[in-house]
């Protein structure tokens, strides 16, 4: 009989507070898929590859995870603590029915138990499902295949995700029984005659504070855009606070502002609902205006968090594409020696690395040094002379164009062109010596610039990429700098497999022939797989961390306004059965409803907006000193998401506030 | 002349077959302009079923009730959402105001939903304040009013439609006797004066002493009807304890 009590009610409350429920199994799936990322197949190959840093940012999601939890916990308390005030009529009723404290409080634990099991299942199971996903897709980013389907579930993952959350539900059992046994019978009983509270302050107040609230973020903006967002100092601090005490002004008194400005336009507020609208939103802005703020600065982080590390990601994986235009590229330096081998392929052959059987397309190309008549050539104030420059000739540099796939470069005989990589140091020199468009006299002839510049990364290594382009001969008269082979894996061959391949022949080869270091001798090799892992491992883990926690924060929002708005229906209910009473048609009372959700959901996430568009601005500022952000995908990446998770609260608590305001 | 209301072998039962309640059991009678007519009974005679059917709010198992010549227990939704605001006007017990809401506003609020001029609002809601001696209530939200000011505001309020018919429910329910003869001074006035047709619920016989004529309503069926006629409201009075006497109603039904 006991259990089927509980039983009862938690179906009941599964039905009233589906957003409860929603948000705890989405805790639970979100906690689960980003601790058991470790396990997953591509983060095995970057714990093998670059183990130390990875370690780090693995270590740093166990960190962030307590800290998730916590936040977490205090959701799943302050959505219990409101579940049970709505309750107290029932929970009084089972005293008056002679249940004594103990038994209620027992009552209360095995309904939390059971919610927890329910939710936890659920969630485990989702989380196990996302994390394939999650795993393909992580495959995807990196340009790594996976061999075959691999099935993934980190025993340790579920470990903690059932300790933590099951230290969560302890807690909220125990603060339950404590809050029970501490009530009086006649307090629970008339708990729904409480007075609301209803201070109203007076409308004028209201928009002096509004208009300080207004300077007051002008100001906070205004420093954050001249000062920069990377300058942390007493000031930034002063920023921060006046940015929050402006948002905290600005929903204080926002309802009252609107109400005044709405009472002056009589049209508009003898109109329908309006005025009864207004007035419902001004009489709770008391009691919610420091949660809007606080909901309005998670939302800001969460945007924040999201659209920068998806911003910044993108920029990585960008340029990390363009610098590995190849499968493999194995480098030979040999500063005017003549001692490296001729033909590269016959030597990794014999070292157990076949080209031929290895590579389904290569070229192979020298890149020398040419002697100049001294180019004078300016970067900003200081002038440089140069007397010597890389070169390769026309005939390779449109082999590796072609491997490539780009248009190959036209020159005529008696003309030069020019390289760059993406190297950025390189970039402005090069830039301001394309800019005159120089007469070169190489090799003792002079040239005329030709054709446009490539801005590639040509030769498999953007260090090595900005050069001059000559005709064949004249190429061939400079000193060997070094000898290269690119290509690209033929069908078939794997990879990680193929790269191990190469390391071990150059590992065979390079002491056997070489003895490295001397003579001016040295080699080097990439791969793509290589490249990805450096450069991006570190970056995509960044990107998971950013959000991971953006996702938290953005539910934690959500379901906290949900939760608010639920019980405000409840408060509701008699308000629009006098509304009922007096002949307002259903329709008009449930978009009533819904417009007041609407304020609730949309008023915090507005000024969000606005918060994150001058932060990233600022960011973007920052972080162009570095590398691009591509900040307009990434804001649409960040603001479809929010959309789909803030959009999906939003409806349900429009569902579940009509639904309890019609009594069904 | 075409009664205001009409009510006809009015019949509303609750529960299933074999446990059936009759709360009104063939009930008729009529209402016409101009008229204030008092219903009383003792708690559970089925006065307020039979308010709650003649407002709409409930639905009638059988039977009719027509208001102005057109039948409300047909209408649905819509129609029955419109019917409500623009001919009906109601005061409750507990005067359902929205606690919101300025007075001001709660009196405009009934102008509003039937999508009156805005130019026009103000203007009626002072002259409807005036008529019901509220007009320095009128900035105040509700829970800065006593009880009896709060009852003027609903009738402000179901009065200011101009509606075919007011029905009120136990307006003095809760008020003390003060407020109460301020209040149903009000109602006398509202009825002799602006003629607006009023049917109140009562128990309370010196509430119903205010009525031109009362309908007794005993176990869902009519019991027998009192009009005041040209006699005082003391002489009524004494008519009407009488008859509650009579229909057994314990002593604390009677004032």
């Amino acid at each position: 009989m006991f259990s089927k009590l509980a039983f009862q009610n938690v179906r009941r409350s599964l039905k009233d507070y589906s957003v409860y429920f929603l948000t705890l199994t989405f805790g639970v799936c979100i906690f689960y898929v980003f601790n058991s990322m470790e396990s997953q197949y591509v983060m095995e190959i970057l714990l093998s590859a670059n183990k130390g840093m990875i370690r780090v940012i693995l270590q740093l999601i166990d960190v962030v995870s307590v800290f998730v939890s916590v936040v977490l916990g205090f959701l799943i308390l302050y959505a219990n603590g409101f579940m049970i005030r709505r309750r107290k009529k029932e929970l009084g009723t089972y005293l008056l029915l002679g249940l004594d404290g103990g038994r209620v409080s027992a009552l209360l634990f095995l309904e939390t138990l059971l919610i927890g099991v329910f939710s936890l299942g659920i969630g485990l199971l989702l989380g196990v499902f996302l994390s394939q996903f999650i795993s393909v897709f992580t495959a995807g980013l990196f340009a790594v295949s996976i061999p075959e389907f691999h099935f993934v579930f980190s025993p340790r993952a579920l470990g903690k995700t059932l300790l933590y959350f099951g230290v969560i539900f302890l807690v909220v059992m125990l603060f339950n029984s404590f809050r029970v046994s501490r009530q009086k019978l006649i307090d629970l009983l008339r708990a729904d005659r409480e007075n609301q509270d209803l201070k109203l302050k007076s409308v004028g107040a209201s928009v002096v504070m509004f208009l300080t609230g207004a300077i007051l973020l002008i100001i906070a903006y205004a420093m954050l855009l001249v000062r920069g967002i990377l300058r942390v100092d007493n000031l930034f601090f002063l920023m921060l606070a006046l940015g929050t005490a402006g948002t905290l002004l600005f929903f204080r008194s926002l309802s009252g502002f609107l109400l005044k400005i709405c009472q002056a336009n009589k049209r508009l507020y003898y109109k329908g609902l309006n005025m009864f609208l207004l007035r419902q939103f001004n009489s709770r802005i008391n009691s919610t205006y420091v949660s809007m703020t606080v909901i309005c600065l998670m939302l800001l982080l969460a945007i924040g968090i999201t659209a920068c590390s998806v911003g910044l990601n993108n920029t990585v994986s960008a340029i990390t594409a363009e610098n590995a235009p190849y499968d493999v590229t194995v480098r030979f330096y040999c500063h005017g020696g003549d001692g490296a081998e001729p033909e590269l392929e016959k030597w990794l052959a014999a070292g157990g690395f076949d080209p031929e059987q290895e590579l389904a397309e290569s070229v192979r190309f020298d890149i020398r040094q040419v002697e100049l008549e001294p180019l004078t050539y300016s970067v900003g104030d200081r002038e440089y002379t140069q007397t010597s420059l890389d070169a390769i000739s026309l005939t390779d540099c449109n082999r590796l164009l072609a491997l490539q796939g780009r248009t190959p470069l036209a020159l005529t005989e008696g003309e030069y062109g020019l390289l760059w990589g993406t190297y950025m140091a390189e970039e402005s020199f090069w830039k301001s010596l394309w800019a005159d468009r120089p007469v070169v006299v190489a090799q003792g002839r002079a040239l005329l610039a030709g054709g446009d510049v490539q801005a590639v990364v040509l030769t498999g290594d953007s260090v090595y990429s900005s050069m001059l382009v000559l005709p064949d001969a004249l190429a061939a008269s400079g000193t060997l700098s070094s000898r290269n082979l690119v290509g690209n894996y033929a069908p078939g061959i794997d990879p990680e497999q193929a790269d191990e391949r190469l390391a071990q022949a150059m590992g065979n080869l390079v002491p056997r022939d070489y003895d490295s270091g001397g003579n001016g001798y040295g080699y080097g090799w990439d791969s793509r797989v290589q490249i990805y892992l450096q450069t991006m491992g570190t970056k995509i883990l960044v990107l998971f961390l950013g959000i991971y926690l953006g996702i938290v924060f953005l539910l934690c929002s959500a379901a906290v306004l949900a939760l608010q708005q639920l019980s405000q229906a409840a408060d509701n209910q008699n308000r629009y059965r006098v509304l009922a009473r007096l002949g307002v048609e259903e329709r008009m009372r449930d978009r009533s409803i819904y417009v007041q959700v609407f304020l609730a959901f949309f008023l915090p996430l507005a000024l969000a907006v606005v918060h994150a568009a001058v932060g990233m601005t600022s960011a973007n500022a920052a972080i162009a000193q570095v590398g691009r952000v591509d900040s307009a995908a990434s804001s649409a990446v960040t603001a479809a998401f929010i959309l789909v998770v803030y959009g999906a609260y939003f409806l349900a608590t429009c569902w579940g506030s009509r639904r309890i305001i019609r009594g069904r | 002349m075409e009664p205001i209301l009409n009510v006809e072998n009015l019949q509303k039962y609750y529960g299933a077959r074999g446990s059936v309640t009759r709360a009104i059991d063939d009930f008729s009678f009529r209402v016409n302009e101009g008229e204030f007519v008092g219903i009383m009974g003792a708690s559970g005679s089925g006065k307020t079923t039979l308010l709650n059917c003649i407002a709409t709010i409930d639905r009638p198992t059988a039977g009719h009730i027509r208001i102005e010549g057109k039948d409300v227990t047909g209408l649905k939704g819509k129609d029955l959402s419109r019917f409500r605001r623009e001919r009906l006007g109601f005061v409750f017990q507990d005067c359902n105001l929205l606690d919101t809401l300025t007075a001001f506003e709660n009196i405009a609020l009934a102008l509003t939903i039937l999508k009156t001029p805005a130019g026009e609002i103000e203007g009626r809601v002072q002259e409807t304040a005036r008529l019901l001696d509220i007009t320095p209530c009128l900035n105040k939200f509700p829970y800065q009013l006593s009880g009896g000011e709060r009852q003027r505001v609903a009738a402000a309020r179901a009065i200011i439609t101009r509606p075919a018919l007011v029905l009120a429910d136990e307006p003095t329910g809760a008020l003390d006797s003060k407020s109460a003869r301020l209040l149903l001074d009000r109602f006398e006035e509202l009825n002799g004066a602006q003629r607006t047709t009023i049917l109140m619920v009562t128990h309370d016989a010196f509430t119903a002493s205010y009525c031109r004529r009362i309908l007794f309503i005993k176990d869902g069926r009519p019991f027998t009807e009192l009009v005041r006629g040209a006699s005082g409201r003391k002489d009524f009075f004494a008519r009407i304890i009488e008859v509650v006497t009579l229909l057994g109603g314990d002593s604390g039904d009677v004032l």
